[in-house]
């Protein structure tokens, strides 16, 4: 009787180890399912109305070809600390004029070549470029699909028609606010403009600030 | 890379295990794979010269960069440089490296076999003194 019930067990166990492989392939290649933590992301993600702590589905992008765009969110590695998994908002890419804010040392700053520009929503709860510098591209994991849990805001990450009115005014009002600091390069990819900018020497802020000290 | 490694026609073994799963530490001198902070997909191998908070002159000879000051590499940090100075791209260019990008170590040479070379970590140190 024993037998007979331990090869029941692992006759069950066996289709998982089977799909096991292709799961962790798929998952590190393709789609994941995370829960964001953390009020970096406010009101869009984790709002202070919701109970739950939001679950997105991510994209990671096998192709190494696919271009993030502005106004998408996506995971980092944190530059500081290779461990820790950031979310962020992708605020300008390449060639574009950001306006900074306040820990930033420079007023502005043109993206430079294979950077981007990254913010969380809420200023105020979030270690963004404005505190570290535009990073390198490459630190980019995956982009936030669409949020699956909770069910009331299920969905794309920039659809609101769920939200309270007063979360939905925030999140335009943020969104005016972020436009307006960046100047959008003219013409982003292949122009003569943009590969002399990229032959220039490009030193990052924190280099720079030890300069200064030094 | 050019004294250690040949232009082309060579095979390495590189690990990308222990760096990124077992937490196995960064020693000074050894020979890493990178994604290059320039362009996203392009792997390099360059050496690695310092650690975070490791102090270093940007750069000796004063070509490359603006500044032969010494800059004090930044936490979570590592940088790198090729060992054919004179035609690397590097951390002297777009200075120091996320560990983030840092994608694996480079353990032996196994192709062509009368060069078989192990590089076991902690070696490289006698190639920078």
């Amino acid at each position: 009787m024993w037998g007979a019930l331990k090869s029941s067990r692992t006759a069950r166990l066996w289709p998982i180890l089977y799909w096991l492989p292709t799961g962790i392939v798929f998952a590190s290649h393709w789609f994941e399912l995370k829960a964001i933590t953390g009020r970096s992301m406010q009101p869009t993600l984790n709002p202070n109305s919701s109970l739950w702590r939001d679950i997105g589905l991510f994209r990671r992008d096998v192709d190494i070809d696919a271009k993030y765009s502005r106004e998408d969110i996506v995971t980092l590695r944190s530059p500081e600390n290779h461990e820790r998994l950031l979310i962020k908002r992708i605020v300008a890419k390449e060639g574009d004029t950001v306006r900074t804010l306040p820990p930033y040392p420079d007023a502005e700053v043109v993206i430079p070549k294979n950077h981007v520009w990254v913010e969380g929503d809420e200023h105020f709860w979030s270690d963004d470029s404005n505190r570290f510098g535009p990073i390198s591209e490459c630190l980019v994991e995956s982009r936030l699909v669409m949020v699956v849990w909770p069910l009331s805001r299920f969905g794309a990450p920039n659809s609101k028609p769920t939200q309270s009115d007063k979360e939905y005014l925030a999140q335009t009002h943020k969104e005016q606010v972020r436009c307006s600091r960046v100047k959008q390069a003219k013409q982003p990819h292949s122009t003569q403009e943009s590969s002399a900018e990229s032959d220039s020497t490009w030193i990052p802020v924190y280099i720079r600030t030890l300069f200064e000290c030094a | 890379m050019l004294p250690t490694f040949a232009t082309s026609g060579e095979i390495i073994l590189e690990d990308r295990f222990s760096i990124r799963h077992l937490r196995a530490p960064l020693v000074r001198g050894d020979l890493l794979v990178v994604e290059s902070p320039l362009q996203r997909g392009q792997m390099v191998c360059k050496r690695l010269l310092g650690l975070p908070g490791d102090v270093i002159c940007v750069d000796p000879t004063g070509e490359r960069s603006p500044s032969t000051e010494h800059v004090k590499v930044p936490e979570g940090h590592v940088w790198i440089s090729g060992d054919n100075a004179e035609w690397s791209r590097d951390s002297r260019d777009y200075g120091p490296v996320p560990i983030a990008l840092v994608k694996g170590r480079i353990v032996a040479r196994v192709w062509p076999p009368h060069k078989f070379t192990l590089y076991p970590s902690g070696s490289g140190v006698n190639f920078l003194t």
